[in-house]
């Protein structure tokens, strides 16, 4: 696992157009995998073209009118972040199926779920990234679930009755559901702040920073969504286990 | 002295280092580190890359876009650049599994090649002519690699029809949960094309057309977890160096 791959570029309004640039180069890539597996060379290249910005609207007017239900604010928001979106989903369950659903569900969902996004909670790149996760999570939550029904009736098959394991839920696997469920329930700035914290590794300084927000409210901030997402786990993750 | 402050507190529970002081307590005080666990529950929950910011984008294929447009009923589109298919769209999704694969890889890899080289000089290398299906171009010994059990020789036949293959006899115990894979790598031990699975005992595999041996000598024998990670595991058991 490779904790620095994911922070490296945030994920910014604004920034959709110099993102890209971090995509795989095409040709570069092509040729390189066979003879060079275990290298990593050739990463950085830009070999997108570059995007007309001119004449498209600007991030904010997307958002708006993707919550206004305007069906080709669906169609530009999937031009502007579906290789983001899909980068994220091939990093959790590599290229493929899983994170094709992975990367469908999202758009789907954000839009039949777009009377949620307002544009006070943030830009919407960062909500679909939000919603993204969602996903990600979900799907590890559902092969877990069948890992272990599988396991249980293996075991079930195996065993005698006295001896049977019923299939139960890993607690982190659960944990990380309740803990994006209760992320969508923060107002600004919490949300931002603890976001910067958990997926971009950023520090209350670098957040205070980023947010100009002053070092002591950032401080605070953190420490409160600590707590209320301890809360959080402790009485939902305990009925979960009950 | 005193206990952290609750902010001190959920900062360490991020993992940020705390003032001297305040470590220095942590440390000690089974109060204020039970505080930081309770805390810590929820950051390490979702504490994974995979969820991180978006890193490298990946365009998905034409089919995603038309799923969405089936499953929403919109009657939208997207500009024909985004749902065409590039022209290498296969391999490149292929591709894109590399930047998440650990970059230290190839250091281990030379490391493994550091303990190889005095064994490989030793590796008896012999030119064998006309055998019984096809000519046998070279052959080379693979002799164990550090305190490795496996050896065996590695042969590299042309039949009539001018392709090239490698006669592989392996030497090896069995494996529980992993495998053999044979590699051909440079003599620089970084870049590397994989030959495929192999077990102990006699097998053939292919060497793809055009191949220049003489740009990948050395022949790997390595131990692969069942991790589904494509790249070589860094853990080489037998090696020779080819004579081309």
């Amino acid at each position: 696992m490779l904790a620095e791959e994911g922070v490296q570029h945030p994920f910014e309004p604004g920034r959709s157009g110099a993102s890209e640039r971090h995509g795989a180069p095409v040709s570069e890539l092509v040729a390189v995998r066979p003879l060079r597996l275990g290298s990593v060379r050739g990463m950085a290249t830009d070999r997108r073209q570059a995007r007309p910005a001119a004449a498209e609207p600007d991030d904010r007017e997307i958002g708006r009118r993707f919550a206004a239900g305007d069906e080709q604010a669906l169609a530009l928001a999937y031009e502007r972040w579906a290789g983001q979106i899909h980068g994220m989903a091939v990093r959790a369950f590599g290229p493929g199926p899983d994170a094709e659903d992975v990367t469908q569900q999202t758009f789907v969902s954000a839009w039949t779920g777009r009377a949620g996004y307002r544009a006070d909670k943030g830009p919407l790149p960062g909500w679909l990234v939000g919603v993204a996760r969602h996903k990600i999570a979900d799907t590890w939550a559902r092969r877990d679930k069948q890992r272990r029904e599988t396991e249980a009736a293996m075991s079930e098959a195996q065993a005698g009755p006295a001896e049977r394991v019923t299939a139960g839920v890993d607690t982190q696997v659960a944990d990380r559901i309740l803990v994006l469920d209760e992320l969508d329930l923060l107002g600004q700035p919490q949300r931002g702040i603890i976001e910067l914290a958990f997926f971009e590794d950023l520090t209350h300084a670098q957040i205070a920073e980023r947010t100009g927000l002053p070092l002591g409210t950032v401080k605070s901030h953190i420490r409160r969504t600590l707590e209320r997402l301890r809360t959080r786990l402790e009485v939902d993750g305990a009925a979960l286990h009950a | 002295m005193q206990h952290c402050t609750p902010e001190q507190l959920a900062l360490a529970a991020l993992r940020e280092p705390l003032p001297a002081d305040d470590s220095a307590h942590l440390a000690t005080c089974e109060a204020c580190r039970s505080e930081v666990a309770s805390l810590q529950r929820a950051v390490d929950a979702v504490a994974v890359p995979q969820l991180a910011a978006p890193g490298p984008a990946v365009a998905p294929p034409p089919a995603v876009w038309d799923a969405i447009v089936a499953a929403t009923g919109v009657s939208a589109t997207v500009r024909d650049d985004v749902v065409a298919d590039p022209p290498a769209a296969e391999p490149v999704r292929a591709a894109t599994v590399l930047p998440f694969r650990p970059r230290r890889r190839p250091a281990l890899l030379v490391a493994a090649a550091v303990l190889a080289g005095a064994v490989v000089g030793a590796g008896a290398v012999a030119v064998v002519q006309n055998g019984d299906d096809g000519e046998a171009v070279t052959a080379v010994a693979l002799d164990p690699l550090a305190d490795n059990e496996a050896s065996g020789r590695a042969e590299v036949v042309e039949l009539e029809d001018g392709s090239r293959v490698v006669r592989v006899e392996l030497d090896a115990p069995a494996l529980d949960a992993e495998y053999y894979e044979i590699w051909l790598i440079d003599r620089d031990v970084v870049d590397m094309v994989p030959l495929g699975v192999v077990r102990p005992g006699t097998q053939t595999v292919e060497l793809p057309a055009d191949l220049d041996l003489g740009r990948f000598p050395l022949v790997d024998v390595s131990v692969e977890p069942l991790d589904g990670d494509p790249t070589h595991s860094g853990v080489s058991v037998a090696r020779g160096e080819l004579d081309t």
